[in-house]
């Protein structure tokens, strides 16, 4: 391998860097792809038109990194075609959506914790079945899937009472719920004094909180997949065309089932434990 | 005749200009509202990006190029950003209210989308076309469908409808063309080589014939690229192009729909483990005011691990068996 193969990494490099620094994502993603091309001896436009009479821009017979961007950018448009099903989603959440999901999940009966987060984990990836995307963090795990936990913990005698201390003013919850990554990272320090009061690790109350925003996130991730409006779909549909395989949308979705089933079995798994230690700790205190 | 007409409504060119008219309104509305400080320069971006919309199929390369470039120099330099003075319709006792009055009812609009796209996929199938595009152009149609079903059942007007579309368009921001610009990425890197780059890398660790360390080397790749980026979208391209199409799919002949999508959330587990991934792990962490930051990535580590092994696993059987 020679020196100038190795540069052309240099596309990689920028966008792993660039992203861990947390920079704009889609000016690191850009200046990458503008690097890598002009590393590679491409281009910035194809030899045609008036650009064949401009000095240095242009190589003939080679096509340019700004066409190519261009061509793929406008080739995977349906990437984005999920802006089309915003009104309707927007209207609807003004006339209820997400009380009327609430209420929904308000009437779960579920015995244990463990069993609270599987049902909700199995709403959440219903939700991505049906083409929905949204956080569920702040609108539905902070406000009803925690309460809910710490009663259904409180009744079976795993949780001390009063725990519900501290609570968030709805208005940090509301500015949090629809931030893109990297303008959450402004919240990290929201950890106030009175929780570092609590224990760590043992303490079941912390380790509550934790399976309701893994409950959320299993949900979330894997149920998405199962329909093929949703982005992940979108997405390898898009990248596979352009690596010139035509994948289909459907076939992408059918291959997903076997990792959401797994996705659920072991969450099952993983909160019948919790559930089990849970009711030791319960015991102990006894 | 009718035919022709049928064709070129029901096209994937028609659902991109729906869309592009639905972002030019979208633009029109944020030029207006006084308390977006930054309502020029987004403006200017929703308004550019409806253009490519509605025009990318015919326009040259070259010019969606540099509108391309313009959109994320706006972006780069913060000039996209959104209004203060809205009031998130959500927090309302409203909402509640609303809630009562229509009850189950207000899921139909939004299940329309999925019930229509179906519907559409099958309607091309039967008609021997391709069934991709019947779910994109049903997604197209499925949303103008829900907006109307939207309004029926509500009795809004379109402006607070196409305002609502907006607010939900804005407070996810810029980063909606992340995907676009993605997989740009990824045909840049076949342009210039990266992938072969990184495929002949691999090649020098791992005989090409050992499928079993190939996959795991596949698998390995996207969850490392997804813990430093925090987003398995970003890894996606950079290991389809370098390693999964060249040294799996290609090689063995393996059906790409299944190692695609293994491959992805593959890379799920990878951000069920990341600090970078802030809005899934660290967030609500803060958010649940527990004591500690890390509680939740440490809880969610080793069902990440097993799920992932699975992926490994699942991976490899599937191409042996077929």
């Amino acid at each position: 391998m020679h020196i100038q193969d190795l540069l052309k990494l240099i596309g990689v490099a920028i966008v792993v860097i660039g992203l861990a620094l947390r920079l704009r994502t889609t000016l690191v993603v850009v200046v990458a792809a503008l690097a890598t091309g002009l590393v590679a001896g491409l281009p910035l436009f194809s030899h045609e038109g008036f650009f064949q009479h401009l000095p240095y821009l242009t190589k003939p017979g080679q096509t340019g990194i700004i066409n190519t961007l261009g061509r793929a950018f406008a080739d995977n448009r349906l990437m984005t075609l999920f802006i089309i099903t915003l009104p309707a989603i927007g209207l609807a959440e003004r006339y209820g959506l997400q009380e009327q999901s609430a209420n929904l999940i308000r009437k779960i009966r579920a015995a244990t914790v463990g069993r609270l987060q599987i049902v909700y984990q199995l709403f959440r990836a219903l939700h991505g079945l049906m083409g929905i995307r949204l956080n569920g963090h702040p609108v539905f795990v902070r406000p009803l899937i925690f309460p809910m936990s710490v009663g259904a913990a409180q009744a079976t005698g795993s949780a001390p009472r009063a725990v519900e201390r501290g609570s968030i003013p709805t208005e940090r919850l509301l500015a949090t719920a629809f931030s893109s990554v990297p303008r959450a990272v402004a919240s990290r320090s929201i950890p106030t004094k009175d929780s570092f009061a609590t224990a760590r690790g043992a303490d079941p109350v912390e380790r509550i909180k934790a399976s309701n925003a893994a409950a959320e996130n299993y949900g979330n991730f894997y149920g998405q997949n199962l329909s093929p409006v949703q982005a992940g779909i979108l997405l390898v549909y898009g990248v596979m065309q352009g690596l010139g395989l035509t994948v289909g949308v459907w076939d992408l979705v059918r291959y997903t089932i076997p990792i959401v089933a797994a996705s659920i079995i072991l969450a099952i798994i993983q909160f019948s434990w919790l559930d089990r230690s849970l009711a030791r700790t319960a015991e102990v205190k006894k | 005749m009718t035919a022709s007409i049928f064709s070129s409504v029901f096209s994937l060119d028609a659902v991109y200009v729906l869309t592009g008219v639905a972002l030019l309104i979208f633009a029109l509305m944020t030029f207006a509202d006084r308390s977006n400080s930054r309502r020029a320069g987004s403006g200017c971006f929703w308004f550019t990006l409806g253009i490519i919309f509605m025009f990318g199929s015919v326009a040259p390369h070259w010019l969606t190029g540099l509108l391309v470039l313009f959109l994320v120099a706006l972006d780069g330099f913060g000039r996209v950003g959104r209004g203060s003075g809205e009031t998130d319709p959500t927090a309302g006792d409203s909402q509640a209210e609303h809630a009562r009055r229509l009850g189950n009812r207000i899921f139909i609009p939004v299940l329309a989308i999925p019930i229509v796209t179906f519907s559409f996929a099958l309607v091309f199938r039967r008609l021997g076309m391709d069934v991709n595009r019947g779910a994109l152009v049903g997604l197209g149609f499925g949303g103008l469908a829900a907006m109307f079903a939207c309004l029926k059942l509500t009795g809004s007007d379109a402006r607070t409808l196409m305002n609502e579309g907006r607010r939900l368009n804005e407070a996810m921001g810029a980063v909606n063309i992340l995907p676009q610009l993605l997989a740009s990425l990824g045909v840049i890197f076949t342009a210039a080589g990266v992938g072969s780059l990184i495929a002949q890398g691999i090649q020098q660790i791992i005989p090409a014939n050992n499928l079993f360390l190939l996959v795991l080397a596949n698998c390995l790749g996207m969850a490392l690229f997804t813990i430093v980026m925090g987003n398995s979208f970003a890894a996606f391209p950079v290991i389809a192009t370098g390693v999964l199409v060249p040294l799996i799919i290609k090689p063995f002949g393996v059906n790409p729909a299944m190692a695609a999508i293994i491959t992805l959330t593959a890379g799920s587990s990878g951000t069920l483990m990341t600090p970078m991934a802030a809005n899934f792990n660290i967030v609500p962490a803060a958010l649940l005011n527990m004591g500690d930051q890390y509680g939740v990535i440490k809880f969610q580590s080793p069902y990440a691990l097993t799920l992932w092994s699975f992926h490994v696993v699942l991976l490899w059987l599937l191409i042996k068996i077929s």
